[in-house]
């Protein structure tokens, strides 16, 4: 049986090249344990930064804290996260994983605030790096939680820039990379070419259709031919299940 | 130096303070709690992602102003008291980006008014934040954000081991801490360990942040609980998660703050 933090992991770390240059924020568990599945698989050459301050550790098991000191383990150097963001200034960075409280259909996101900002009903953390890095560098947008709260109409603050108002304002504005992909615990979603508009990818083993279109505030795009999440396989789930035997993969589906 | 008289000299009211760490990692905790028991009032907090030593400090009343990029208690859920405060608009915001928060720091340590950056462009965290304004490039014409300097009076930053001239040791993730030591016009260090001169005189490609920024040193193991301190302790998760239960009142986090500040004996 596969758990949805184990197939979220795998689409994760599908979109990781092999040679990417990727970055995993803080309170970023699936994104950790996707970087280390990617470069242990398909993608070996991936470079792997995180917020321990590290490329490519090689911890025995993964840590709750996504910058906690396991990630320090066996790491090649430490490089503090402003030289990552230096990079990603220069365009090389090549993908980071975000997260979202909410988001539209041009995968605008928002981490700021629920209501007005001066005085919002509620406040939310803050979205790190979102606001600098997704006007320069493609992203993935990972959201375990897909449901209309999340996935709506207008956004109440836009902290992360996806296609903005869509077709190619990104373009005209200059921003560079973008969202890729949006991961959801009920599907994969993508932006089409033209209207920049969300798009569904493929959905996941075990999920109707119409689930997805009821929890999502807006219309997406549904291709002719649905396509049904690939799974993991079972090399892939065992070594999620080695590096990962306390099951961070699922605290943010199930309060610790 | 012990944590009061440390905390009692170089704090002021009104004082803008950089806190080193990063999540729940190497915050610089029992400092933390010393600004809470000596009642220090309107300070400005900076850091780039923080956790529970923001929450504490907003909390306890000791905030005018909190320029962040995320303050989260990850897991565990929403920092409640830094929520409540902005929510109830008695806490000024200042909304970064990692990035911003950095390059504010930066231009601190340089000296300089203010350092331009990519991105940020078309977010609404640069509308609404005052600090940032869109400028050209005067040699390319180039569209670029420039950030104000953020110049912290004060760094509070926990480490691993320093002579007692104040050369430290980092073990681990550079976090801001270096920068932030550079950049205030005072820091205040706690360490796990005090060594001699003569080991950091045999190795010091080891000392990160060296005697000429630190302007008081406090002997403190476990500093940094319930924060983690790398090879010395990971965080105390039971801690933090009784901390995100208590704070989710305003009377649960001031038995707290009795419990585990005010009646703590460090």
């Amino acid at each position: 049986m596969v758990s949805i933090a184990e197939l979220m992991i795998t689409c994760m770390a599908r979109e990781i090249a092999d040679g990417d240059m990727v970055l995993q924020g803080l309170y970023s568990p699936m994104p950790m344990i996707a970087c280390l599945l990617a470069k242990n698989f398909h993608a070996p050459n991936m470079v792997y930064f995180n917020t321990a301050d590290t490329i490519d550790p090689e911890p025995d098991f993964v840590p709750f804290s996504t910058a906690g000191p396991k990630l320090e383990e066996r790491a090649v150097a430490y490089i503090p996260l402003s030289d990552v963001f230096d990079l990603a200034q220069r365009k090389k960075i090549d993908l980071i994983f975000l997260g979202a409280a909410q988001i539209d259909r041009y995968g605008n996101t928002n981490l700021s605030v629920i209501g007005d900002y001066k005085k919002p009903k509620v406040r939310l953390p803050g979205g790190a790096a979102t606001a600098h890095l997704c006007a320069i560098i493609p992203t993935i947008i990972w959201i375990p939680n897909h449901n209309r709260r999340v996935f709506v109409e207008k956004l109440d603050f836009i902290t992360g820039q996806g296609y903005l108002k869509g077709g190619q304002e990104r373009k005209i504005k200059g921003l560079d990379g973008g969202p890729k992909k949006v991961i959801t615990n009920l599907c994969v979603l993508n932006f089409d070419e033209e209207t920049k508009k969300m798009r569904i990818e493929s959905i996941h083993p075990g999920v109707e259709l119409k689930e997805v279109i009821e929890n999502t505030g807006f219309d997406l795009i549904i291709p002719e031919n649905l396509k049904v999440t690939k799974l993991p396989t079972e090399r892939e789930l065992k070594f999620i299940e080695k590096i990962d035997p306390h099951k961070v993969r699922n605290i943010e589906f199930t309060k610790r | 130096m012990d944590l009061k008289e440390a905390i009692g000299r170089f704090v002021q009211n009104g004082d803008t303070v950089a806190i080193g760490g990063c999540g729940r990692n190497r915050s610089p905790m029992a400092l933390i709690r010393e600004v809470i028991r000596q009642n220090k009032r309107d300070l400005h907090i900076v850091g780039r992602e923080k956790g529970m030593d923001f929450d504490m400090l907003i909390g306890a009343n000791c905030v005018r102003k909190v320029s962040f990029a995320m303050v989260s208690l990850e897991e565990f859920g929403l920092a409640m008291n830094f929520r409540r405060k902005i929510e109830k608009r008695e806490v000024e915001v200042d909304e970064h980006a990692c990035y911003s928060i950095i390059s504010a720091l930066r231009a601190a340590k340089m000296g300089i008014p203010f350092l331009p950056i990519g991105g940020m462009f078309e977010s609404d965290v640069l509308k609404v934040n005052k600090n940032m304004k869109e400028i050209n490039c005067p040699f390319t014409g180039q569209h670029l954000v420039a950030v104000k300097a953020i110049k912290p009076d004060v760094a509070l930053i926990h480490a691993h081991g320093a002579d007692r001239y104040g050369n430290i040791i980092t073990v681990g993730p550079p976090f801001e801490d270096v920068l932030m030591a550079q950049a205030a016009e005072r820091t205040i260090v706690t360490v796990e360990e005090i060594l001699s001169s003569e080991e950091i005189r045999k190795n010091p490609y080891l000392t990160t942040i060296p005697y000429i920024y630190v302007t008081a040193l406090v002997h403190k193991p476990e500093g940094a609980w319930p924060t983690s301190c790398d090879v010395f302790y990971d965080s105390d998760d039971e801690h933090i998660k009784l901390y995100a239960q208590a704070t989710k009142t305003e009377e649960g986090f001031k038995e707290y703050l009795d419990k585990y500040c005010f009646e703590k004996e460090e």
